[in-house]
């Protein structure tokens, strides 16, 4: 059994966890650590309870610049109506994550700093070029989010150091993103493929894209030869089915219960052209405001 | 929407018809039910079990030793310390196995200790030395001689086949050489969990005097008692089982199995109470699974779509014990010869043993797996002929007075009505066939399942007891077993009927086997029928005794007597009056009083099945589904957009308990249909939590629209059927059928996820059909 510290302050988190380096472990919604502690997959003297660090928490949108904070709840970004507007990826996501109740528990920087390759937060920030902001003893510092992930379940946070806030930019206007997933079940699921687009529109060419993919990898992946393919154009079948292939080659997934590696390549390539496509109507301003894509981007008027 | 196809004028029903609310429901809102594993008493021990990491292996040697000298440790068992013999049907099961394991789960020892934690650590430190065989997990493997043999101590068997069942009735070939169109396919289905919320508990407790307590729910009480006693050697006279309770079991809990005996011989060797509660894993891995039946079928029509023939062969890979899931075969046989009228029919079958956890009575009992693949041939014969599949049904349609050819006699059926009712409210003529550009489609199932009991033991009778005590109050003790189900207020229902008393003067009793009358147990739909007509019965010679007194009092003959409120009335002078809680007075109060009391033993009129045939349930419900999906032909992902069911229900006793059945047992069946599997890598079942198992949850089940049919059977209480498992048997089979209408393609298998889908649409896995003897693209 574990004993509970409930820091005050971030300085006084850190310095508990550095002084307790190995033999303790933060806990924010605990959605993870809890069934981790349970099975085993955890072993802790010590949980220090993040909760009580109010400003950790808190979404800040100014001008282009998202600022979430880590102990941001996945259920206030799931009912933010300026990020469903502008960061349409992020709402999506969010609102496939677990349940209600999981969600209203769950803290963005619990679902990085837990690494599943399948979580559904990484794909989402990727799209965004996210930065994450790590405060330490040593001070703080920045990464990009992609080099936050070392493997499945493994961060390249230092032993005491914690993740304070994630940094992304949002255009503000002429730009789209979407966040797509394939399940067994329509809630309550692991992605068995994660898929985010982003893009930003310049007349009718697209000036910069994004991709990334969830559960197909032993992290999860951005592939910017996968959004090369869309840019410097209009969105079109073609550019889209190039990315799609581009993505797919890109992942290394596994066979598990989820499906086999090749069943879970090729809904990588079908689901990055549905969301490169609604990411395309949102950036062009075809898409109704707000509203969300089919969980799995199928659209009514798709051919057989 | 409820249709009555008659209704007796001169029956004027009070209390059976209404929409009613569970008697326990506050309870069980409120938190304040009492299921097994709150019991709590002093002296109270853990037990755990010990369970084979192997799928097939030789115990050579077991070592307590160290487990038994951990402090807090109170006992230790394994085959070599207690006294146990096989039980089982086939007697082919032992509680702790004494020298081989034969599936990943199988109980090789247990332990009675202080706290959990303690009983899990000595479980850590006991010592088995196994000599690991190979394992055969296929269940056609396993009918292949050169597999090594799963119980090689029964001599009699051949191989790894348990049981043989064949059928066949009029000449088969004969109509397949005039059949204008066969249809031909392999329809499997998975091995698929009950996965109740309450797992498994048990406690047992010897009183100083040797008399044995035990707590469990079970179902089948009285046949769980007998076989605790059989294994281990006790008096069952001196067995008192008390049944708390149940949350929830779809099946899982219907009778006995091993950590039952287990934890009586942990509190018969450690001299103290004992109370054993799986954990969800151990639910998974350790308790009765739902089979993986697999079909080869073929079906001919002639041109006008008038069924000629089925012609099936059929394996049931039933894992390492035969247990009673051996028997689900049984049902699937009666649906392949049953469903609809089928004048010529074949089924050669075999139950075969795996290294797989192994199979039990979950709800459906072979009837999806099978209705899976009679009724995708109904609609792939029908594509075939040219024929709507629902006239093709309805062609085909069983009606009362049918008699099937495995002897089934019909004798009421709102089959046709009930395929009318979906056609009509899924806007079938219109749409199906129409939907594939938006990938959509519509399919269709019907059913036929026991509804009036099922003949499989001696007896399928149920007792009941009605008392009316000084104040009026009317208690019924009965046979019965709730599970969940709302089966005591279906029969306080009834009750209420019958003695002209308000629901809420019953009191209903079903606690233990000292108190209540034989029962067989819960199952095959049968409570209602045959609990009822128990009820019913005791109920009516109550008031009789109550009528007798009235007579005498109001000094008016007992035709004349009216019962309302409890209260017996003359006819035409209602001024004359007396009430119960008086007239149950005045008869324990006068001179050579008596109580008001009496009993009713209900079994009904039906065969026990010889080779096959004879009529083994009192009354058969019906009923059809409409499904309508939506297929995503890039990732496979099915969509249920839309479930339209009508059940023939003989009587709707309660409506909104009888919806919840149907709404229930239909979820189940989406379930099946699209996401629950447990899934299996060598021998070891992968993912045993319900995260990774795939119950649906309420974004996968839409909105389920129930029509309830009154057939008003002539046999069943006030008119009843069963319908406990009717809503999980068709969506399965509606299910790929709307899948097949969506995309063309035919799924051979279930659970229908994702990649399977994808896999059949990239492969274009279509009917197999013959016309007039040549092959045909389907
Ligand atoms: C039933 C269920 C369903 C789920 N479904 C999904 C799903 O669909 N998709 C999905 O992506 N996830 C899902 N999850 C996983 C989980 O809910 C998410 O990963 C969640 O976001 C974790 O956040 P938390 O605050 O609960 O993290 P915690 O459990 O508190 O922590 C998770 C890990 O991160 C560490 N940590 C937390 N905060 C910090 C920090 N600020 N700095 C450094 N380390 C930190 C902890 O030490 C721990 O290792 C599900 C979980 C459950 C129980």
């Amino acid at each position: 059994m574990a004993e509970l510290f409930v820091p005050q302050t971030l300085d006084e988190a850190v310095g508990f966890l550095e002084s307790h380096a190995g033999s303790a472990t933060p806990i924010a919604g605990g959605t993870d650590v809890m069934i981790d502690l349970r099975t085993g997959g955890v072993r802790t003297e010590w949980l220090v309870d993040l909760s009580s660090l109010g400003s950790l928490a808190g979404i800040d949108l100014d001008g282009e610049q998202l600022r979430l904070g880590a102990l941001t709840k996945i259920r206030a970004l799931e009912v933010d109506s300026r990020l469903a507007r502008r960061a349409t990826a992020l709402v999506e996501a969010a609102r496939v994550l677990g349940s209600v109740q999981i969600r209203t528990m769950a803290t963005l920087g619990g679902n990085l700093c837990h690494a599943t390759p399948s979580a559904e937060m990484p794909p989402a920030l990727l799209v965004h070029d996210a930065v994450v902001e790590i405060a330490g003893a040593a001070g703080e510092r920045s990464l990009p989010l992609a080099d936050l992930f070392a493997g499945p379940g493994r961060t390249t946070l230092e032993p005491g150091e914690l993740l304070t806030a994630v940094r992304l930019r949002i255009p503000a206007s002429a730009a789209g993103s979407c966040y797509l997933r394939q399940t067994v079940r329509w809630s309550m699921d692991l992605a068995g493929v994660g898929v985010a687009a982003s893009m930003e529109v310049d007349g009718a060419a697209i000036v910069q894209a994004r991709v990334a993919l969830g559960a197909v990898a032993p992290v999860p992946l951005i592939v910017p030869e996968a959004a090369e393919a869309v840019v410097g154009s209009e969105l079109s079948p073609a550019t889209a089915l190039e990315a799609g292939a581009r993505a797919a080659a890109a992942c290394s997934p596994i066979s598990d219960v989820r499906g086999s590696a090749d069943y879970r390549r090729a809904v990588v390539s079908i689901l990055v052209q549905r969301a490169l496509r609604i990411a395309w109507l949102r950036a062009t301003g075809d898409w109704p405001e707000g509203l969300l894509a089919p969980i799995n981007g199928l659209l009514a008027e798709e051919p057989a | 929407m409820t249709v009555t196809q008659e209704t007796n004028a001169a029956e004027e029903l009070r209390v059976v018809g209404k929409r009613l609310p569970k008697l326990d429901a506050p309870q069980k809102v409120t938190g304040q039910t009492v299921y097994a594993a709150d019991v709590h008493m002093p002296g109270l021990l853990y037990g755990a079990i010990l369970r084979s990491p192997h799928a097939h292996a030789r115990i050579r040697s077991i070592d307590v030793s160290a487990a038994e000298q951990l402090p807090g440790v109170r006992a230790v068992i394994h085959a070599g310390n207690v006294e146990q013999r096989p039980y089982g049907y086939g007697q082919d099961n032992i509680p702790l196995k004494p020298d081989k394991v034969r599936f990943v789960g199988d109980e090789v020892a247990a332990v009675a200790a202080i706290d959990e934690e303690t009983a899990h650590r000595a479980l850590e430190l006991i010592r088995v030395d196994y000599e690991v065989l190979p394992a055969v997990f296929d269940p056609f493997e396993s009918l292949a001689q050169e597999f090594p043999l799963i119980h090689d101590e029964l001599p009699d068997l051949i191989g790894n086949v348990s049981m043989r069942w064949d059928f066949e009735d009029g000449d088969v070939d004969a109509a397949a050489a005039e059949a204008a169109v066969v249809v031909e396919g392999d329809y499997s289905s998975p091995q698929a969990a009950p996965a109740p919320i309450e797992t498994h508990a048990v406690i047992a407790s010897f009183a100083p005097d040797g008399h044995l307590t035990v707590w469990s729910p079970v179902h089948m009480v009285f046949m769980y008692r007998k076989e605790l006693a059989d294994c281990l050697g006790l008096d069952w006279r001196h067995i008192t089982v008390i049944q708390p309770p149940v949350g929830g079991s779809f099946g899982g809990k219907i009778d006995i199995d091993p950590h039952d005996f287990i934890t009586v011989m942990l509190a018969l060797q450690a001299r103290r109470p004992v109370r054993l509660v799986m954990s969800r894993e151990e639910e998974f891995i350790g308790t009765r699974t739902r089979q993986p039946i697999h079909i080869r079928l073929r079906t001919g029509a002639d041109a006008e779509g008038n069924l000629l023939f089925r012609d099936a062969d059929v394996v049931s890979d039933n894992g390492a014990y035969n247990g009673w899931g051996s028997h689900a075969m049984l049902v699937a046989m009666n649906t392949i010869t049953s469903m609809y009228r089928v004048p010529n029919s074949r089924i050669r079958s075999s139950v075969v043993y795996t290294n797989k956890n192994y199979g039990g009575s979950v709800r459906g009992f072979g009837n999806p797996q099978a209705t899976f693949a009679v009724e995708q041939q109904m609609e792939e014969l029908a594509d075939a002929l040219g024929i709507d599949p629902m006239d093709l049904r309805l062609r085909n349609a069983n009606q009362s007075g049918d008699v099937t050819p495995q002897g089934m006699e019909i004798t009421s059926c709102g089959l046709s009505e009930c395929l009318r009712i979906v056609r009509e409210q899924s806007g079938w003529d219109e749409r199906r066939g129409k939907l594939r550009e938006r990938n959509r489609g519509l399919g269709a199932a019907a059913l036929i399942h026991v509804g009036g009991g099922a003949r499989i033991y001696g007896s399928d009778g149920c007792g009941a007891i009605v008392k009316v005590d000084d104040s009026g109050q009317v208690t019924l003790i009965t046979g019965a077993s709730e599970l969940g189900q709302g089966s005591e207020t279906t029969l306080a229902m009834i009750v209420a009927e019958e003695m002209g008393v308000p629901l809420d003067a019953v009191h209903v009793i079903n606690s233990n086997t000292d108190v209540k009358p034989w029962d067989v147990g819960v199952h095959a739909s049968r409570t209602t029928f045959v609990a009822g007509n128990a009820a019913r019965m005791a109920a009516a010679k109550a008031r009789d005794q109550l009528l007798e007194t009235a007579s005498e009092l109001l000094g008016a003959p007992i035709d004349e007597l009216h019962v309302r409120d409890g209260t017996v009335e003359v006819v035409g002078a209602p001024e004359r009056q007396i009430d119960y809680a008086r007239l149950a007075r005045r008869r324990l109060l006068r001179e050579e009083g008596s109580v008001v009391m009496a009993s009713a033993f209900y079994d009904p009129p039906t065969q026990k099945q010889v080779d096959h045939r004879g009529n083994i349930s009192a009354a058969y419900g019906f009923g059809a589904h409409v499904a309508e999906v939506e297929v995503d032909p890039g990732t496979g992902m099915v969509r249920l957009l839309n479930l339209w069911t009508a059940h023939d229900v003989g009587r709707a006793i309660n409506p909104m308990s009888c919806e919840g059945q149907i709404e229930g047992g239909a979820a189940m069946g989406v379930g099946l249909a699209l996401s629950e599997e447990l899934v299996i890598f060598d021998g070891e079942i992968v993912a045993p939590n319900l995260h990774d198992y795939g119950m649906p949850t309420t974004a996968d089940v839409p909105r389920i629209v129930v029509n309830l049919v009154e057939t008003i059977d002539p046999l069943g209480p006030f008119g009843a059927k069963g319908v406990g498992e009717a809503g999980i048997i068709p969506p399965p089979a509606a299910i790929a059928n709307a899948i097949a209408d969506a995309t063309g393609i035919r799924p051979r298998a279930y659970p229908m996820r994702p990649w399977k889908v994808k896999e059949w649409i990239d492969t274009e896995e279509r009917s197999h059909v013959i016309e007039n003897g040549s092959p045909v693209d389907g």
